[in-house]
Formats: C-alpha cells, structure tokens, sequence
C-alpha cells in the first residue's frame, strides 16, 4: 500500500500487532528463583573462580603434597608429624578472588588428613597471643594460659594463583594455574612444588530473543 | 466545540506521553555540591536518584555513583558500585532483540547504557585508584591485569589506528602500580606501553607522554639491566632527569591524582525534516519561533507538527564542551624539618577528548538508524490515521483520523530523543604527578575544589606519614 509522499503503508492490523507484541516483550521482567543445592554440586554461572574451584585444587594439592616423600623422611627421623603452617597465598590473577576461602580449604585439608600438625597462621597468631595478654591480666591465675609454649612450624606452605585470559568476539578462555610449594622454614630448601592448572572456556551469545 | 474538545484531550495525552518538560538536571546539583567541596551531599543526590536512572541505566548510576563516592572517600562502597557496573558491562555482551526492536520503534534511551569503551576501562581505573586508597595493594593489581586484558581485547577489535584502542594513562596508572609494589618487570613494559599509546595518540587526543613516564621508563630500563632499551630512551629522552631505582626505593613516593573539569554532556540535536511545502513553512516558522529553547519546546513541537502531520523528527545527539580552564596543578610537600618539594601535574587524559572521538565515530550509524525509525514511525502513523478513519465509518470517519492522525504523529515525533546519556561525574582532564621524598612527616598542598566565584580553587592541606619505599596517592577534584 503507498501512502502520501510516497511512502509505503504497512497494513494497520499487522502494525500494530508488531508494535503491542514488541512493546509487550520489552516490558517482561525476570521472576527470581531460588533453589537449594548441595554445597559440593559444580556451578559454573559466569566462568569466574569460584568456591569448586577453590574446593578441588585445595584437596587434589593437599594430597599431592602429602603423598610426596618428605613427609614420611620428616616423620621416620623425627619420631613425629611434621608441623605446617600456611603462608601467603599472593593472588596474581585478574580476579578478586577471596584467597582466605582458599587458604581455610587448604588448612582444613590439611588438619584432616591427620599425617600433619597444622597450626594457626600469621593473622590468627596475633589473635590468640592478644587474648593470652590479657588472659594474664584479667583471668584467674590457675586458668591463664603461659605464653612462650606455641609449637614452632617445621614447614610453610605457600603460592600464588594466576590466570590467563583470551578473549575474542565474546569467546573467553580463562586459564586457571595454582603454584603451592612446602618449605623447610630451618633450612629454606623447597621439599615439595605442587600445581594445579584448570582451563575454562566461556563462551557468550551475541543476541537473543 | 466537539472537536475542540477533542482536540484538547488529544493535547492533554500527547503532554502526558511526552512528558511535561525536561527534568531538573541532576548533574547541576552535583556540580554545586562538588563546587562547594561537598561530595557526600553530590553522592546522596545519585543515591536519591537511582529510580530516575532507571534499569536501563543500571551502568550509568554505577559509574556516577562510582564517581561520587570515590570523592566522599567511601573506596569501598565505590568498590562495590562499580564492580556491579562493571557485571552489568559484562551481561549486556548479550543484546536482547525485543528490545533493540522497541528501541527502533521509540528511542535509543530504551536500549541498556553499556558505556563507551575508554569509560569501561575509566570504571577500572577508579575501582585501581579505590584500592590503593584502601591500601589492598593486590586487589589494585588485578584492577591493573584487568585494565591490560581489557585494552588487548579492544586493540584486537579495533583496527583503525586513528580511533580509540589503547589508553597511555591507564597504562601508565598500572605501571606505577606494578612499581609500587616492587614489579618492575610488569611496571616497564605498562610504562612503555603507555609511552607507545600516547606517541601513536593521533592528533585528537592532544596528548603526548608525560615527562615524568619518560623517566620512569628510563628508571625501570636501567633496573631491569635492559641496556638497549636503556640507550634507545636515554637518545630519545637526552633532558630527561631521573633517579635510580636503588635510589627511590629508599625514599617514599607520592603520587598525586587530579580530576579537573567537567566531562562534556550531550543534548538533543532536532532535524525536523518537513515532506510538503506547508510542512516547510511550519518547520521554518516554528523554528523561528522556538529556536532559542528546543528542549522546552517537544510538546508544542509535537502538537504542532502533529496537527500537520507532514513533518518527521529526527533526533541526533550533540556534545556540550565544560572544559577546564585549569592547565595543571602545583603540588607542595613540606616536611616537618623545613624540606619544601614543589612540583605540577600534567595532563595524562583528555575525557573531552574521547568524547568527541567516540560520539564522531557513533554518529553516522546514529543518525541512519534515527532516519530509519523516523521513516518507520510516520509509516505507523499514516497507517494507524488511515485505518481509524475507515473503521469509524462514514459519519465519524473523518474526526477520528484527524484525532488519531494527531496523536500518532504527534507521539512520532514526540517520542524522538537521542540517547544523551553519558558519564558527566568524569572531569574534563585527568592531571597526574609523581613526588619522590625523603621519608618522613610532611605536610601536602593540594588546590582544592574551585568555588564558584573562585577560578583557581582554594588550597587543601593535608598530613602525610612517609615512610621508605611506601607509596601515598592523593587525588583531588578541581571543578573550575
């Protein structure tokens, strides 16, 4: 159909048909939905480190590093479990990731393997010696805990996390490498170096309905 | 007396669609408040207004928020804003057709603010700048490995040399990031990629590499024993005067960080395009009229051109320059043993600048596809005029597509908007220096937010605990 000016005039039912539908469609909003999961079930939403993440490589280098000789060299000449302590585990990736998620998993994996003695780190020392200063002031005498008596660490765990990025056209390939080492904090020899690597690919639609 | 009754309730709809006038403008308000050295009242006004940015601009109040809170000194709620825009940026990669559909029919206001791409990486400079303030030196890191990631990605998909692909000041941010934190190897390849960003800059950005980049680099080529490029800057740079990296790690830096300005706004461009002689007339006689305030003027524009109905709008966006009258900034040290250091930011970034470039390159896509739906929108009207006259039959048939006719046309054109929206908490300029001092306690000198009836601004002072090899940022807003 032309129109004035020489214009061509859709039909106005089917106009306005495509006009109700499309205004219709961009005024839909998103119901939330939430559903209960086990904590150990993988979701993978956006690609980024996330709690399975952190859950897998804790466990897998924490049993990699107790099946490493060192620990049984330790424990055959010393007639007991060697103590470790966690350091500083630096983030060198290009997310924040939450490095103390990271850092309990590992110390949880290493309380519960039981072939270790793990004790506090460097944050929670300062914690606990704050509290037995002023044990020493506030609490009864037979109750107070004496200072100097904290077991010193055979070995320090440590390491980084970082990440590689490639991305194109909406494409992403996030390259995952955990480096954890064990070292002797007496001698600084490095009895152990472990790595876990975990490669994601993202890939996002241009568009959609 | 029907008809003008009619008439009358066909005006009251199309000023109820249209909107009654343009909103108070919010950024006036944060301007005054910032003027008057008062970001948390500029940070409460976009707090007050998230309604108003509404969910398509989800980003925009990110960034403005952003913005503000930076100034109030709350870093991390900044965080926090900013990293929300920076998901949302991130989301809108996925563009939704029934929306893009409704836009075409409409405006481009309907479409999701994603922001231009050099305030997508201005979004991590902030976040960099916020954890530093807060002294999370590693989270400031990965805001730099972001930064680098982000500037790749659009190297890659940018081959046009002459237009926005790399940023010399975010670069060179990270590299003083990366030097901060003792990694120099990562702090001399920023700096001499900010240094290549800002020599390939072409002649828009009115920018070249700052003098002090210029030493950094042949501070960190000398640490890093890299003789040749060592020998290649020192022929390029034979003024430069630098000190050792042996040496500025036994004295404490203070890097100075200086928003001046206002970032330019948009406003609408109307093309009233008129496809009769009578329609000529009107445009011509109507603009006559109302030229000195379009803005004001959409609902008696839409009545008018309406009741005519041989007239498409067409509307384009337009930048508003504010730029800085401020071209840097004295810094002043003084210790409490009497050491005075003086030094002067440079500009590092031209927002105006990017701006400009980035609304030039949009604009043609922009006005083909205003043309487009102004063409669309006239189709619909005529179309919806025509078929009401036939369904009312004969007797009623000629008032109702007059009516309809009026309103349909009138809501064409009333309807047409550009897209005005942009990121006005940025400032004009981004002005940047670097002190290194003996460690100790100082006081600093800073110009402070300008007043209204103040051109240069006052002076701030401010107390700073310096120690060796630790790195201090200050920042300022200088609103003139």
């Amino acid at each position: 159909m032309m129109g004035l000016a020489g214009i061509t005039v859709w039909p106005l039912g089917r106009l306005t048909l495509l006009f109700l539908v499309v205004m219709w469609g961009s005024g839909c909003g998103q119901d939330t939905k939430v559903t209960r999961v086990d904590s150990g079930v993988v979701t993978d939403l956006s690609g980024r480190w996330n709690d399975t993440d952190s859950r897998m490589v804790a466990e897998a280098m924490v049993k990699d590093a107790l099946e490493y000789p060192w620990l049984n060299q330790f424990s055959s000449s010393n007639k007991r479990q060697p103590v470790v302590v966690v350091g500083t585990i630096v983030n060198e990736s290009s997310e924040h990731i939450s490095v103390q998620t990271f850092v309990t998993d590992l110390e949880r994996e290493l309380t519960n393997s039981q072939k270790v003695t793990f004790v506090a780190g460097k944050g929670e020392r300062d914690e606990v010696r704050t509290e037995r200063k002023e044990q020493a002031i506030f609490a009864r005498e037979d109750t107070q805990r004496a200072p100097g008596k904290e077991i010193g660490a055979d070995y320090m765990m440590k390491g980084t996390i970082s990440s590689i990025l490639d991305e194109v056209d909406g494409a992403k390939a996030v390259f995952y490498q955990v480096d954890l080492q064990m070292i002797d904090l007496e001698s600084n020899a490095k009895v152990w170096f472990g790595q876990k690597k975990i490669k994601k690919v993202v890939e996002k639609k241009r568009a959609i309905f | 007396m029907l008809f003008s009754t009619r008439l009358c309730l066909v005006y009251l709809l199309l000023v109820e669609l249209v909107g009654c006038g343009p909103p108070v403008n919010r950024y006036v308000l944060i301007e005054d408040s910032l003027r008057a050295n008062n970001p948390k009242r500029a940070d409460a006004i976009v707090e007050g207004a998230e309604k108003d940015y509404g969910s398509k601009s989800v980003v925009l109040y990110g960034m403005d928020r952003g913005m503000t809170l930076q100034l109030a000194g709350d870093y991390k709620k900044s965080n926090a804003v900013l990293e929300q825009a920076e998901d949302e940026v991130d989301r809108l990669y996925t563009r939704r057709i029934r929306t893009e559909t409704a836009a075409f029919l409409t405006n481009d206001n309907l479409l999701p603010y994603e922001g231009d791409p050099y305030e997508q990486v201005l979004i991590n400079v902030l976040k960099a700048i916020n954890y530093v303030m807060l002294g999370a030196w590693e989270d400031a890191l990965v805001e730099a490995r972001r930064i680098d990631h982000k500037l790749n990605v659009l190297w890659d998909r940018t081959p046009d040399k002459n237009a926005y692909r790399d940023d010399g000041f975010a670069r060179y941010l990270t590299g003083i990031l990366y030097e901060s934190t003792g990694d120099l190897n990562n702090a001399f390849i920023a700096y001499r990629r900010a240094y290549e960003a800002f020599e390939a800059s072409p002649s828009w950005l009115h920018l070249s590499a700052p003098t002090q980049l210029r030493a950094d680099l042949l501070r960190a080529a000398d640490a890093m024993h890299l003789s040749q490029e060592f020998m290649e800057y020192q022929r390029l740079f034979p003024d430069a005067t630098w000190e050792s990296s042996e040496k500025t790690q036994r004295l404490a830096q203070v890097v100075v960080i200086s928003y001046n300005g206002r970032a330019p706004r948009k406003e609408d461009q109307f093309l009233d395009v008129p496809i009769s002689l009578d329609a000529l007339q009107l445009v011509l006689l109507n603009r006559g009229f109302s030229q000195s305030n379009r803005q004001n003027n959409r609902v008696a524009d839409s009545v008018l051109y309406g009741l005519n109905g041989r007239v498409v709008r067409v509307a384009l966006p337009r930048l508003v320059l504010q730029q800085t009258q401020v071209k840097n900034d004295p810094v002043t040290l003084t210790s409490n043993t009497g050491i005075q250091v003086n030094a002067r930011t440079e500009v590092v970034q031209s927002v105006t600048a990017l701006a400009e470039k980035t609304l030039s390159e949009r604009l043609p896509g922009i006005t083909v596809k205003a043309l487009a739906r102004a063409t669309v929108k006239f189709s619909l009207a005529e179309g919806a005029a025509r078929g009401a006259q036939q369904a009312a039959g004969k007797d009623a048939g000629p008032w109702v597509g007059l009516a309809v006719g009026l309103l349909a046309h009138g809501l064409a054109v009333g309807s047409e908007e550009a897209d005005k929206r942009s990121w006005e908490t940025l400032p004009d300029e981004i002005h940047l220096a670097r002190l290194w001092v003996t460690p100790g306690q100082y006081h600093a000198y800073l110009r402070g937010p300008g007043q209204s009836n103040e051109a240069m601004g006052t002076e701030m002072g401010r107390e700073l605990t310096l120690d060796a090899g630790r790195t201090v940022f200050l920042f300022q807003r200088v609103m003139p």
